[in-house]
Protein backbone atom coordinates (compact mmCIF):
# COMPACT_ATOMS: atom_id res chain seq x y z
CA UNK A 1 0.00 0.00 0.00
CA UNK A 2 1.42 3.07 -0.85
CA UNK A 3 0.60 5.73 1.91
CA UNK A 4 0.03 9.56 0.50
CA UNK A 5 2.15 12.20 1.31
CA UNK A 6 -0.55 14.45 2.99
CA UNK A 7 -3.97 13.63 4.59
CA UNK A 8 -6.79 15.75 5.08
CA UNK A 9 -6.23 15.46 8.44
CA UNK A 10 -2.32 16.41 8.26
CA UNK A 11 -3.90 19.29 6.63
CA UNK A 12 -5.63 20.61 8.72
CA UNK A 13 -3.33 20.25 11.25
CA UNK A 14 -0.76 21.84 10.06
CA UNK A 15 -3.43 24.48 9.33
CA UNK A 16 -4.53 24.85 12.32
CA UNK A 17 -0.64 25.97 13.52
CA UNK A 18 -1.14 28.84 10.82
CA UNK A 19 0.80 26.47 8.26
CA UNK A 20 -0.99 25.59 4.80
CA UNK A 21 0.24 22.85 3.05
CA UNK A 22 0.23 22.22 -0.76
CA UNK A 23 1.77 18.91 -3.19
CA UNK A 24 4.10 19.82 -5.76
CA UNK A 25 4.27 17.13 -8.71
CA UNK A 26 7.52 15.34 -8.48
CA UNK A 27 7.57 14.72 -12.19
CA UNK A 28 5.46 17.82 -14.33
CA UNK A 29 5.64 20.47 -11.65
CA UNK A 30 2.05 20.86 -10.90
CA UNK A 31 0.97 22.39 -7.99
CA UNK A 32 -2.58 20.86 -5.93
CA UNK A 33 -4.21 21.22 -2.65
CA UNK A 34 -6.29 19.93 -1.08
CA UNK A 35 -4.50 16.27 -1.01
CA UNK A 36 -5.24 14.29 -4.65
CA UNK A 37 -4.37 10.98 -4.88
CA UNK A 38 -2.95 11.04 -8.20
CA UNK A 39 -1.41 14.07 -10.63
CA UNK A 40 -4.65 15.45 -12.52
CA UNK A 41 -1.76 16.55 -14.91
CA UNK A 42 0.32 13.97 -15.89
CA UNK A 43 -1.42 10.72 -13.47
CA UNK A 44 1.69 10.29 -11.85
CA UNK A 45 1.69 10.05 -7.84
CA UNK A 46 4.68 11.75 -7.01
CA UNK A 47 3.90 14.15 -4.28
CA UNK A 48 6.13 16.43 -2.13
CA UNK A 49 4.88 18.35 0.41
CA UNK A 50 5.37 22.20 0.12
CA UNK A 51 4.73 24.95 2.55
CA UNK A 52 2.80 27.86 1.00
CA UNK A 53 2.93 31.50 2.25
CA UNK A 54 -1.02 32.29 3.14
CA UNK A 55 -0.30 35.19 0.91
CA UNK A 56 -3.11 35.50 -2.12
CA UNK A 57 -5.83 37.69 -3.34
CA UNK A 58 -9.50 37.33 -3.85
CA UNK A 59 -10.95 35.78 -7.27
CA UNK A 60 -14.78 35.59 -6.22
CA UNK A 61 -16.70 35.87 -2.92
CA UNK A 62 -20.37 35.85 -1.53
CA UNK A 63 -21.70 37.22 1.69
CA UNK A 64 -24.33 34.57 3.11
CA UNK A 65 -27.40 36.23 4.44
CA UNK A 66 -29.28 32.63 4.71
CA UNK A 67 -27.42 30.48 6.47
CA UNK A 68 -27.81 26.28 6.87
CA UNK A 69 -29.10 25.34 10.42
CA UNK A 70 -25.55 25.19 12.00
CA UNK A 71 -24.60 29.07 11.08
CA UNK A 72 -27.89 30.26 11.20
CA UNK A 73 -26.47 32.72 14.29
CA UNK A 74 -23.39 33.54 11.95
CA UNK A 75 -24.96 35.39 9.29
CA UNK A 76 -23.48 37.75 7.55
CA UNK A 77 -20.19 35.96 6.75
CA UNK A 78 -18.40 36.13 4.03
CA UNK A 79 -16.91 33.44 1.86
CA UNK A 80 -14.13 34.18 -0.83
CA UNK A 81 -12.43 31.73 -2.99
CA UNK A 82 -8.26 32.87 -3.06
CA UNK A 83 -5.76 32.54 -5.36
CA UNK A 84 -2.61 31.82 -3.68
CA UNK A 85 0.34 33.65 -4.57
CA UNK A 86 1.93 30.60 -5.33
CA UNK A 87 -1.06 29.45 -8.10
CA UNK A 88 -3.42 27.20 -6.13
CA UNK A 89 -6.57 28.29 -5.03
CA UNK A 90 -8.87 28.17 -1.56
CA UNK A 91 -11.97 28.51 -0.61
CA UNK A 92 -12.48 30.42 3.08
CA UNK A 93 -14.36 32.56 5.38
CA UNK A 94 -13.12 36.28 5.45
CA UNK A 95 -12.95 37.76 9.07
CA UNK A 96 -12.09 41.38 10.21
CA UNK A 97 -12.74 42.62 6.75
CA UNK A 98 -15.75 45.32 6.73
CA UNK A 99 -17.85 43.82 4.49
CA UNK A 100 -18.94 46.54 2.44
CA UNK A 101 -14.54 46.53 1.30
CA UNK A 102 -14.95 43.19 0.07
CA UNK A 103 -13.45 43.22 -3.64
CA UNK A 104 -12.16 41.08 -6.09
CA UNK A 105 -8.71 41.77 -6.00
CA UNK A 106 -8.05 42.31 -2.18
CA UNK A 107 -5.32 40.79 -0.36
CA UNK A 108 -5.78 38.64 2.00
CA UNK A 109 -3.57 36.58 4.44
CA UNK A 110 -4.74 32.81 5.95
CA UNK A 111 -5.47 32.96 9.24
CA UNK A 112 -6.47 28.90 10.92
CA UNK A 113 -10.42 29.61 12.33
CA UNK A 114 -10.96 27.05 15.40
CA UNK A 115 -14.21 26.36 16.47
CA UNK A 116 -15.50 23.30 18.74
CA UNK A 117 -12.01 20.97 18.05
CA UNK A 118 -12.02 21.77 14.31
CA UNK A 119 -9.93 23.86 12.14
CA UNK A 120 -11.26 25.56 8.56
CA UNK A 121 -9.69 28.36 6.37
CA UNK A 122 -9.82 31.18 7.14
CA UNK A 123 -8.64 34.84 5.71
CA UNK A 124 -7.90 38.19 7.36
CA UNK A 125 -6.41 41.36 6.01
CA UNK A 126 -2.60 41.47 4.39
CA UNK B 1 -27.06 0.69 -31.25
CA UNK B 2 -30.62 1.11 -31.45
CA UNK B 3 -32.29 4.20 -31.42
CA UNK B 4 -34.58 5.44 -28.53
CA UNK B 5 -37.60 7.20 -28.11
CA UNK B 6 -39.90 9.37 -25.68
CA UNK B 7 -43.61 8.15 -26.64
CA UNK B 8 -45.08 9.36 -23.01
CA UNK B 9 -44.54 12.85 -20.57
CA UNK B 10 -45.77 13.96 -16.98
CA UNK B 11 -45.41 15.91 -14.43
CA UNK B 12 -47.29 16.59 -11.81
CA UNK B 13 -48.35 20.34 -10.08
CA UNK B 14 -45.33 21.95 -8.79
CA UNK B 15 -45.32 23.39 -5.30
CA UNK B 16 -46.25 22.45 -1.88
CA UNK B 17 -48.01 18.81 -1.56
CA UNK B 18 -48.87 16.80 1.19
CA UNK B 19 -48.08 13.45 -0.55
CA UNK B 20 -44.52 11.21 -0.25
CA UNK B 21 -42.48 11.79 -3.38
CA UNK B 22 -43.00 8.20 -3.85
CA UNK B 23 -46.70 9.14 -4.56
CA UNK B 24 -45.61 12.04 -6.36
CA UNK B 25 -43.65 9.94 -8.96
CA UNK B 26 -46.56 7.98 -9.10
CA UNK B 27 -49.11 10.52 -10.04
CA UNK B 28 -46.10 11.71 -12.87
CA UNK B 29 -45.54 7.92 -14.23
CA UNK B 30 -49.32 6.93 -14.36
CA UNK B 31 -49.80 10.37 -16.62
CA UNK B 32 -46.91 9.16 -18.47
CA UNK B 33 -48.17 5.90 -19.37
CA UNK B 34 -51.44 6.85 -20.10
CA UNK B 35 -49.60 9.42 -23.05
CA UNK B 36 -47.68 6.30 -24.51
CA UNK B 37 -51.25 4.48 -23.69
CA UNK B 38 -49.08 1.64 -22.41
CA UNK B 39 -50.21 0.00 -19.40
CA UNK B 40 -47.88 -0.35 -16.35
CA UNK B 41 -47.18 -4.03 -16.83
CA UNK B 42 -45.24 -3.06 -19.96
CA UNK B 43 -42.38 -1.56 -18.00
CA UNK B 44 -39.44 -3.48 -17.62
CA UNK B 45 -37.22 -0.87 -15.74
CA UNK B 46 -37.89 1.94 -13.34
CA UNK B 47 -34.69 4.38 -13.55
CA UNK B 48 -35.13 7.05 -10.53
CA UNK B 49 -33.83 10.32 -9.34
CA UNK B 50 -34.58 11.60 -5.67
CA UNK B 51 -31.93 13.25 -3.58
CA UNK B 52 -32.51 14.32 -0.79
CA UNK B 53 -34.96 11.90 0.71
CA UNK B 54 -32.97 10.20 3.52
CA UNK B 55 -33.29 13.91 5.33
CA UNK B 56 -36.70 15.04 4.49
CA UNK B 57 -38.66 11.92 4.39
CA UNK B 58 -36.58 9.54 6.50
CA UNK B 59 -36.46 7.60 3.13
CA UNK B 60 -33.63 5.61 1.58
CA UNK B 61 -34.11 2.75 -0.61
CA UNK B 62 -36.60 5.37 -2.59
CA UNK B 63 -35.98 3.54 -6.17
CA UNK B 64 -38.27 0.12 -5.63
CA UNK B 65 -40.54 2.28 -2.94
CA UNK B 66 -41.34 4.19 -6.01
CA UNK B 67 -42.25 1.48 -8.23
CA UNK B 68 -43.87 -0.32 -5.01
CA UNK B 69 -46.26 2.58 -4.94
CA UNK B 70 -46.44 2.84 -8.31
CA UNK B 71 -47.98 -0.98 -8.58
CA UNK B 72 -44.97 -2.36 -10.24
CA UNK B 73 -42.75 -3.85 -7.94
CA UNK B 74 -41.02 -6.79 -9.62
CA UNK B 75 -39.34 -4.36 -12.54
CA UNK B 76 -35.39 -4.09 -11.83
CA UNK B 77 -34.82 -0.68 -10.69
CA UNK B 78 -32.18 2.29 -9.67
CA UNK B 79 -32.04 5.45 -7.80
CA UNK B 80 -29.89 8.04 -8.91
CA UNK B 81 -28.08 10.91 -6.72
CA UNK B 82 -26.41 13.66 -8.84
CA UNK B 83 -27.24 16.21 -6.66
CA UNK B 84 -30.14 18.41 -8.96
CA UNK B 85 -29.47 16.56 -11.97
CA UNK B 86 -30.18 13.04 -10.73
CA UNK B 87 -33.41 12.56 -13.27
CA UNK B 88 -31.28 13.48 -15.84
CA UNK B 89 -28.28 10.87 -15.63
CA UNK B 90 -31.35 8.25 -14.57
CA UNK B 91 -32.68 9.56 -18.52
CA UNK B 92 -28.82 9.08 -19.82
CA UNK B 93 -28.69 5.53 -18.13
CA UNK B 94 -32.25 4.25 -19.52
CA UNK B 95 -31.29 5.42 -23.18
CA UNK B 96 -28.29 3.39 -23.04
CA UNK B 97 -30.80 -0.11 -21.34
CA UNK B 98 -32.57 0.53 -24.41
CA UNK B 99 -30.36 1.44 -26.91
CA UNK B 100 -27.52 -1.21 -25.76
CA UNK B 101 -30.50 -3.81 -26.45
CA UNK B 102 -31.58 -4.80 -22.90
CA UNK B 103 -34.88 -3.64 -22.30
CA UNK B 104 -38.02 -2.32 -24.67
CA UNK B 105 -40.10 -0.04 -22.64
CA UNK B 106 -38.38 1.68 -19.87
CA UNK B 107 -39.48 4.21 -17.42
CA UNK B 108 -37.61 7.00 -16.13
CA UNK B 109 -38.16 9.95 -13.75
CA UNK B 110 -37.75 11.14 -10.60
CA UNK B 111 -39.42 13.42 -6.97
CA UNK B 112 -38.46 15.02 -4.33
CA UNK B 113 -39.81 16.45 -1.30
CA UNK B 114 -38.68 19.43 0.76
CA UNK B 115 -41.30 22.06 1.76
CA UNK B 116 -42.01 19.43 4.65
CA UNK B 117 -39.06 20.85 6.73
CA UNK B 118 -38.14 24.83 7.48
CA UNK B 119 -36.20 26.69 4.98
CA UNK B 120 -33.34 26.50 7.13
CA UNK B 121 -33.51 22.82 7.07
CA UNK B 122 -33.67 22.45 3.45
CA UNK B 123 -30.55 24.71 3.31
CA UNK B 124 -28.42 22.58 4.92
CA UNK B 125 -29.68 19.27 3.37
CA UNK B 126 -28.60 20.90 -0.78
CA UNK B 127 -25.61 22.22 0.85
CA UNK B 128 -24.98 18.20 1.66
CA UNK B 129 -23.91 18.37 -1.88
CA UNK B 130 -20.84 20.70 -1.46
CA UNK B 131 -17.75 18.87 0.31
CA UNK B 132 -18.88 18.39 4.09
CA UNK B 133 -14.95 19.03 5.32
CA UNK B 134 -13.26 21.27 3.01
CA UNK B 135 -16.93 24.07 2.10
CA UNK B 136 -19.99 22.85 4.65
CA UNK B 137 -17.72 23.70 7.69
CA UNK B 138 -17.65 27.03 5.90
CA UNK B 139 -21.21 27.98 5.85
CA UNK B 140 -20.98 27.58 2.42
CA UNK B 141 -24.69 27.23 0.65
CA UNK B 142 -25.94 26.71 -2.52
CA UNK B 143 -26.81 30.15 -3.55
CA UNK B 144 -23.57 31.12 -2.11
CA UNK B 145 -21.78 28.59 -4.95
CA UNK B 146 -23.44 30.55 -7.39
CA UNK B 147 -22.69 33.96 -6.12
CA UNK B 148 -19.23 33.39 -6.15
CA UNK B 149 -19.82 32.36 -10.09
CA UNK B 150 -21.65 35.66 -10.39
CA UNK B 151 -19.02 38.01 -8.83
CA UNK B 152 -16.26 36.19 -10.92
CA UNK B 153 -18.51 36.51 -14.21
CA UNK B 154 -19.69 40.11 -13.29
CA UNK B 155 -15.52 40.44 -12.22
CA UNK B 156 -14.51 38.86 -15.99
CA UNK B 157 -17.61 40.55 -18.53
CA UNK B 158 -19.11 43.14 -16.53
CA UNK B 159 -21.84 41.02 -16.40
CA UNK B 160 -24.75 43.49 -14.47
CA UNK B 161 -27.21 42.66 -11.57
CA UNK B 162 -29.95 44.16 -13.82
CA UNK B 163 -28.98 41.76 -16.68
CA UNK B 164 -29.51 38.53 -14.21
CA UNK B 165 -32.44 39.88 -12.87
CA UNK B 166 -33.71 40.04 -16.67
CA UNK B 167 -33.79 36.27 -16.73
CA UNK B 168 -35.94 36.36 -14.04
CA UNK B 169 -38.49 38.30 -14.77
CA UNK B 170 -38.40 36.79 -18.43
CA UNK B 171 -38.91 32.58 -16.80
CA UNK B 172 -41.73 34.39 -14.36
CA UNK B 173 -43.03 35.92 -17.82
CA UNK B 174 -43.02 32.21 -19.45
CA UNK B 175 -44.30 30.92 -16.17
CA UNK B 176 -47.26 32.34 -16.42
CA UNK B 177 -48.47 30.46 -19.20
CA UNK B 178 -47.67 26.82 -17.90
CA UNK B 179 -50.58 25.63 -15.52
CA UNK B 180 -47.94 23.21 -13.81
CA UNK B 181 -45.55 26.33 -12.75
CA UNK B 182 -45.46 26.99 -8.96
CA UNK B 183 -45.38 30.60 -10.09
CA UNK B 184 -47.67 32.24 -12.70
CA UNK B 185 -47.39 35.73 -11.71
CA UNK B 186 -45.17 38.02 -13.53
CA UNK B 187 -42.28 40.09 -11.75
CA UNK B 188 -40.49 43.35 -12.07
CA UNK B 189 -37.01 44.03 -12.51
CA UNK B 190 -37.27 46.43 -9.67
CA UNK B 191 -38.52 43.56 -7.67
CA UNK B 192 -35.88 41.58 -8.26
CA UNK B 193 -33.81 44.28 -7.38
CA UNK B 194 -35.00 45.22 -4.32
CA UNK B 195 -35.74 41.58 -3.13
CA UNK B 196 -33.80 40.54 -0.18
CA UNK B 197 -30.45 39.38 0.01
CA UNK B 198 -29.76 35.77 0.47
CA UNK B 199 -25.71 35.21 -0.70
CA UNK B 200 -24.32 39.04 -2.48
CA UNK B 201 -25.10 39.71 -4.91
CA UNK B 202 -28.21 37.08 -5.59
CA UNK B 203 -31.24 38.29 -4.07
CA UNK B 204 -34.41 35.68 -3.63
CA UNK B 205 -35.80 36.47 -6.89
CA UNK B 206 -32.66 35.41 -8.46
CA UNK B 207 -32.97 32.02 -6.63
CA UNK B 208 -35.11 29.20 -7.84
CA UNK B 209 -37.80 27.66 -4.92
CA UNK B 210 -37.91 24.88 -2.73
CA UNK B 211 -40.33 22.56 -4.77
CA UNK B 212 -42.53 19.16 -4.18
CA UNK B 213 -43.30 17.58 -7.24
CA UNK B 214 -42.93 14.75 -9.31
CA UNK B 215 -42.25 13.89 -13.24
CA UNK B 216 -41.90 10.72 -15.31
CA UNK B 217 -40.73 9.64 -18.80
CA UNK B 218 -41.82 6.49 -20.79
CA UNK B 219 -38.55 5.60 -23.24
CA UNK B 220 -38.71 2.80 -26.09
CA UNK B 221 -36.79 1.20 -28.53
CA UNK B 222 -37.61 2.58 -31.99
CA UNK B 223 -39.50 -0.89 -32.61
CA UNK B 224 -41.76 -0.17 -29.80
CA UNK B 225 -41.94 3.62 -30.73
CA UNK B 226 -43.35 3.06 -34.68
CA UNK B 227 -46.16 1.97 -33.13
CA UNK B 228 -46.60 5.43 -30.97
CA UNK B 229 -48.97 8.13 -32.31
CA UNK B 230 -45.55 10.53 -32.29
CA UNK B 231 -42.06 9.96 -30.92
CA UNK B 232 -39.86 12.51 -30.04
CA UNK B 233 -36.42 10.82 -30.51
CA UNK B 234 -33.30 10.89 -28.42
CA UNK B 235 -30.72 12.30 -30.52
CA UNK B 236 -27.59 12.39 -28.01
CA UNK B 237 -27.49 12.06 -24.53
CA UNK B 238 -23.92 13.11 -22.67
CA UNK B 239 -22.79 13.40 -19.22
CA UNK B 240 -19.55 15.76 -18.03
CA UNK B 241 -17.98 15.80 -14.34
CA UNK B 242 -15.80 18.41 -13.01
CA UNK B 243 -13.75 19.25 -9.60
CA UNK B 244 -16.19 18.83 -7.09
CA UNK B 245 -14.21 21.39 -4.63
CA UNK B 246 -15.13 25.02 -6.06
CA UNK B 247 -11.31 26.01 -5.17
CA UNK B 248 -9.95 23.61 -7.49
CA UNK B 249 -12.08 24.76 -10.71
CA UNK B 250 -9.67 27.41 -12.39
CA UNK B 251 -12.06 29.50 -13.60
CA UNK B 252 -15.68 30.47 -11.83
CA UNK B 253 -17.28 32.64 -14.33
CA UNK B 254 -17.31 29.11 -16.55
CA UNK B 255 -19.17 25.88 -15.76
CA UNK B 256 -16.81 23.08 -17.42
CA UNK B 257 -18.76 20.39 -17.47
CA UNK B 258 -21.68 22.10 -19.34
CA UNK B 259 -19.36 22.97 -22.25
CA UNK B 260 -18.06 19.15 -21.97
CA UNK B 261 -21.34 17.49 -21.69
CA UNK B 262 -22.73 19.81 -25.06
CA UNK B 263 -19.80 19.17 -26.99
CA UNK B 264 -20.05 15.59 -26.49
CA UNK B 265 -24.03 16.02 -27.17
CA UNK B 266 -23.83 18.08 -30.58
CA UNK B 267 -20.96 15.48 -31.45
CA UNK B 268 -23.66 12.45 -30.75
CA UNK B 269 -26.48 14.16 -32.71
CA UNK B 270 -24.09 16.02 -35.43
CA UNK B 271 -25.73 19.01 -34.70
CA UNK B 272 -24.46 22.63 -33.57
CA UNK B 273 -25.58 24.93 -31.05
CA UNK B 274 -27.66 26.81 -34.20
CA UNK B 275 -29.67 23.65 -35.38
CA UNK B 276 -31.38 24.23 -31.54
CA UNK B 277 -35.21 25.60 -31.74
CA UNK B 278 -35.85 25.28 -27.93
CA UNK B 279 -33.99 24.82 -24.69
CA UNK B 280 -34.82 23.90 -21.28
CA UNK B 281 -31.88 24.61 -19.00
CA UNK B 282 -30.90 24.08 -15.12
CA UNK B 283 -31.65 27.88 -14.31
CA UNK B 284 -31.49 27.20 -10.32
CA UNK B 285 -29.93 30.72 -9.98
CA UNK B 286 -30.36 33.84 -13.04
CA UNK B 287 -26.37 33.54 -13.30
CA UNK B 288 -26.25 29.81 -13.96
CA UNK B 289 -28.77 30.64 -16.92
CA UNK B 290 -26.33 33.06 -18.51
CA UNK B 291 -23.61 30.75 -17.76
CA UNK B 292 -25.05 27.94 -19.24
CA UNK B 293 -26.19 29.69 -22.71
CA UNK B 294 -22.55 30.51 -23.18
CA UNK B 295 -21.43 26.90 -22.20
CA UNK B 296 -24.00 25.67 -24.45
CA UNK B 297 -22.64 27.84 -27.55
CA UNK B 298 -26.00 29.87 -27.70
CA UNK B 299 -23.54 32.84 -27.05
CA UNK B 300 -20.41 33.94 -26.82
CA UNK B 301 -17.94 33.83 -23.23
CA UNK B 302 -19.49 36.94 -21.63
CA UNK B 303 -22.52 37.53 -23.90
CA UNK B 304 -25.21 35.48 -21.68
CA UNK B 305 -26.07 38.65 -19.61
CA UNK B 306 -26.63 40.85 -22.80
CA UNK B 307 -28.72 38.02 -24.50
CA UNK B 308 -31.48 37.91 -21.47
CA UNK B 309 -31.37 41.66 -21.66
CA UNK B 310 -32.17 41.99 -24.95
CA UNK B 311 -34.84 39.34 -24.53
CA UNK B 312 -33.12 37.12 -27.00
CA UNK B 313 -33.79 33.75 -24.95
CA UNK B 314 -37.40 35.32 -24.30
CA UNK B 315 -40.67 32.90 -26.32
CA UNK B 316 -40.50 34.71 -29.79
CA UNK B 317 -36.45 35.59 -29.67
CA UNK B 318 -33.80 34.04 -31.49
CA UNK B 319 -33.31 31.52 -29.31
CA UNK B 320 -36.08 30.75 -26.16
CA UNK B 321 -34.79 29.44 -23.54
CA UNK B 322 -37.19 27.54 -20.67
CA UNK B 323 -40.38 28.30 -22.23
CA UNK B 324 -41.76 26.55 -19.12
CA UNK B 325 -40.68 28.92 -16.93
CA UNK B 326 -37.30 27.23 -15.66
CA UNK B 327 -36.69 26.26 -12.54
CA UNK B 328 -37.05 29.63 -11.28
CA UNK B 329 -40.91 30.01 -12.63
CA UNK B 330 -41.66 26.17 -12.99
CA UNK B 331 -40.30 25.19 -9.27
CA UNK B 332 -37.24 23.17 -9.02
CA UNK B 333 -37.83 19.60 -7.43
CA UNK B 334 -34.60 18.51 -7.35
CA UNK B 335 -34.88 14.89 -7.89
CA UNK B 336 -37.74 15.67 -10.34
CA UNK B 337 -35.93 18.24 -12.32
CA UNK B 338 -34.25 16.51 -15.36
CA UNK B 339 -37.34 14.65 -16.31
CA UNK B 340 -39.10 17.58 -16.29
CA UNK B 341 -37.49 19.01 -18.19
CA UNK B 342 -37.14 16.57 -21.15
CA UNK B 343 -40.94 16.29 -20.48
CA UNK B 344 -41.27 20.18 -21.41
CA UNK B 345 -38.83 19.58 -24.49
CA UNK B 346 -40.86 16.76 -25.50
CA UNK B 347 -44.58 18.48 -25.48
CA UNK B 348 -43.10 21.42 -27.66
CA UNK B 349 -41.72 18.99 -30.22
CA UNK B 350 -45.00 17.37 -30.12
CA UNK B 351 -46.31 20.86 -30.92
CA UNK B 352 -48.68 20.51 -27.84
CA UNK B 353 -47.22 23.54 -25.38
CA UNK B 354 -50.15 25.67 -26.38
CA UNK B 355 -49.48 28.86 -25.28
CA UNK B 356 -45.97 28.93 -24.58
CA UNK B 357 -45.22 26.91 -27.51
CA UNK B 358 -42.19 27.87 -29.80
CA UNK B 359 -43.24 27.79 -33.46
CA UNK B 360 -41.86 25.35 -35.74
CA UNK B 361 -39.59 23.85 -32.88
CA UNK B 362 -37.46 21.06 -34.11
CA UNK B 363 -34.73 20.45 -32.17
CA UNK B 364 -34.81 20.78 -28.28
CA UNK B 365 -31.82 20.36 -26.08
CA UNK B 366 -32.10 19.69 -22.44
CA UNK B 367 -29.42 21.02 -19.71
CA UNK B 368 -29.01 19.78 -15.82
CA UNK B 369 -26.55 20.60 -13.64
CA UNK B 370 -25.72 18.92 -10.58
CA UNK B 371 -24.77 20.57 -7.02
CA UNK B 372 -21.31 22.60 -7.15
CA UNK B 373 -21.50 22.51 -11.00
CA UNK B 374 -19.87 19.14 -11.16
CA UNK B 375 -22.35 17.08 -12.64
CA UNK B 376 -23.86 18.13 -15.91
CA UNK B 377 -25.96 16.55 -18.41
CA UNK B 378 -27.11 17.65 -21.70
CA UNK B 379 -29.45 16.11 -24.23
CA UNK B 380 -30.83 16.61 -27.76
CA UNK B 381 -34.30 15.52 -28.93
CA UNK B 382 -35.88 15.68 -32.65
CA UNK B 383 -39.26 14.81 -34.07
CA UNK B 384 -40.35 12.80 -37.07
Amino acid sequence: MTEPVITQRHFFEKAREGQLTAMRCGHCGELSVPPKTFCPTCSQRRWEPIGLSGEGTIASYTIIRVAPRAHAAEVPYAIAAVHMNEGVSLLGRVVDVPLERLTVGLPVRFRPLVSGGQTAVGFGPA
Amino acid sequence: MRRVAVIGVGVTKFGKHDRTSAELFAEAAADALADAELPASAVQALYYGNVVGGETEKQLHTGPQAASVLGIPTVPTTRFETACASSHAAFRHAVMDIASGTSEVVLVGGAERVLNVTTEESTEYFAYASDARWEQTLGLTFPGVFALVARAHMARYGTTEAQMAAVAVKNHKHGTLNPKAQFQKEITLEQVLKSAMVADPLKLYDCCPFTDGGAALVLVSEEVARKARRPIWVLASAAASDWMLISDKRDLSRVPATERAAAAAYRQAGLGPTDVDVVELHDCFTIAEIVATEGLGLFEPGAGGVAAEKGWTSLGGKIPVNPSGGLKAKGHPIGATGAAQIAEVVTQLRGAADRRQVDGAKIGLTHTLGGNTATVLVSLFGRD
